[in-house]
């Protein structure tokens, strides 16, 4: 996939400015509606057996208090091998993980318990601008196709912002590599402050679609205190 | 916005893979091979976050709440401030008790609908989310259920529901006909 840059900004004045247009749908941060819906709202309209859609969870105006779909309904066997951020600007990588897995992919579902993740930031964090995230996952026997991740960021009950990437297709028995650039929104200092003094308010539910399915939902909440009482058996320090 | 794509159809990673320090550290079936402190402390996965909060539970109020129920070295300190910070949240789940955790009622094999009655897993929860360091994301509270908003579809007439003075095994066999019947609708769509 080619790499495309392109400031990302929720307002549509600057994307026209810097020539962008809601028709290239692939790396455009999506508008959210000005009304939004609740959680409950969105469920009330799903009926069983249907999948969730990108427009219903881009109407979301607030992080979900449960998960939109099942373990199971990750029939494409796609899992998630490896994860890394690092800070664009001085090139630091901030978080390195694998997963201890057998190398060779197999094609057997299985539920993934991991679906939710705590984050212990610094307040340097908030500081940074640009994050890359790497993601390395593997598909089972049935290719992906438009592949799409759309992440929603919350502090309390407010859309810091939306991410959309669409990652495409992918063959069956893969293994991919996938960089997404985060360009981080402009904060007001208070909010900072707020989300710094409040640990874990600040949310994000995370929503992987194929064919505009919903086939996987992951939820994260991150702390930026500046507690520096930290197990220093588990830093692995600076390089 | 950049999105940057390496496939390899063999399976192996293209991706660099550092070397290895002596030091590396495995938390709960995750290897990390960097982290960089002066961004980030620490992290905790759901799973761990509920084996902490079991402990929690099962642990008698003398003894150190935090020192016995870590699991890994990578929790840090503030576990015990992710715990308490979000317990005016929690709280919510308590007053809308009927909401989360009674979503229907048990039909009775004479027809009378009973209420679902207290488990072992209430216990669990109300010692979690009302101590002092209890405090759990709504997500892991609720488990797999989602989208479970109707039984209209199992068609419960024609299942035979045996009495069973055990309510909670009854209550485990109905939430499990909700996901089967959830699936099948889900695949015969795909």
């Amino acid at each position: 996939m080619e790499r495309q840059d392109g400031k990302i900004s929720a307002n549509e004045e600057c994307r026209a400015e810097n020539g962008e247009s809601e028709k290239d749908s692939d790396w455009f941060i999506s508008q959210e509606t000005p009304q939004g819906a609740t959680e409950e709202e969105v469920t009330a309209q799903w009926k069983p057996g249907e999948p969730v859609t990108p427009q219903q969870v881009l109407r979301l105006n607030g992080y979900t208090e449960d998960y939109l779909c099942l373990p199971e309904d990750n029939i494409y066997n796609i899992n998630f091998s490896r994860f890394k951020i690092r800070d664009l600007a001085s090139g630091a990588v901030i978080l390195d993980i694998k997963k201890q897995c057998p190398t060779e992919i197999q094609d057997v579902i299985k539920p993934d318990v991991n679906r939710f993740i705590q984050y212990h930031f610094s307040p340097a964090f908030l500081t940074l601008k640009e994050i890359g995230a790497t993601l390395e996952f593997t598909v089972g026997n049935r290719a992906l196709n438009r592949f799409r991740l759309i992440e929603r960021h919350f502090f309390r009950n407010v859309l810091l912002k939306t991410f959309d990437f669409e990652i495409g297709f992918c063959i069956p028995y893969s293994r991919n590599t996938c960089e997404h650039i985060y360009f981080l929104p402009d904060l007001e200092p208070q909010t900072v402050e707020d989300m710094i003094a409040n640990p874990f308010e600040t949310r994000s539910d995370s929503f992987y679609f194929v064919n505009n399915k919903l086939v996987m939902h992951h939820k994260a909440e991150y702390s930026f205190t500046a507690d520096t009482q930290t197990d220093v058996s588990c830093q692995n320090g600076n390089e | 916005m950049s999105v940057k794509m390496e496939v390899d159809i063999s399976g192996v990673s293209r991706a660099h893979v550092s070397i290895l320090p002596a030091t590396e550290i495995k938390v709960a079936g995750y290897q990390i091979l960097h982290m960089d402190s002066n961004y980030l402390v620490g992290f905790t996965t759901g799973e761990e976050l509920l084996k902490l909060a079991h402990k929690l539970s099962e642990s008698s109020p003398e003894k150190s709440m935090l020192s016995e129920a870590v699991p890994s070295p990578i929790q840090t300190l503030d576990v015990s401030k992710s715990l308490d910070s979000s317990i005016h949240r929690s709280s919510r789940i308590f007053k809308a008790k009927s909401r989360y955790y009674q979503p229907y009622d048990i039909p009775a094999a004479s027809g009378r609908r009973r209420r679902r009655m207290p488990s072992s897993s209430d216990t669990f929860l109300r010692s979690v989310t009302q101590g002092e360091h209890g405090r759990l994301p709504l997500c892991l509270l609720k488990g797999k259920r989602t989208q479970s908003k109707s039984l209209d579809y199992l068609n419960l007439d024609k299942i035979s529901i045996k009495e069973s003075s055990d309510t909670e095994v009854l209550q485990y066999q109905l939430q499990h006909l909700t996901l089967r019947g959830e699936r099948m609708f889900t695949r015969n769509k795909t």
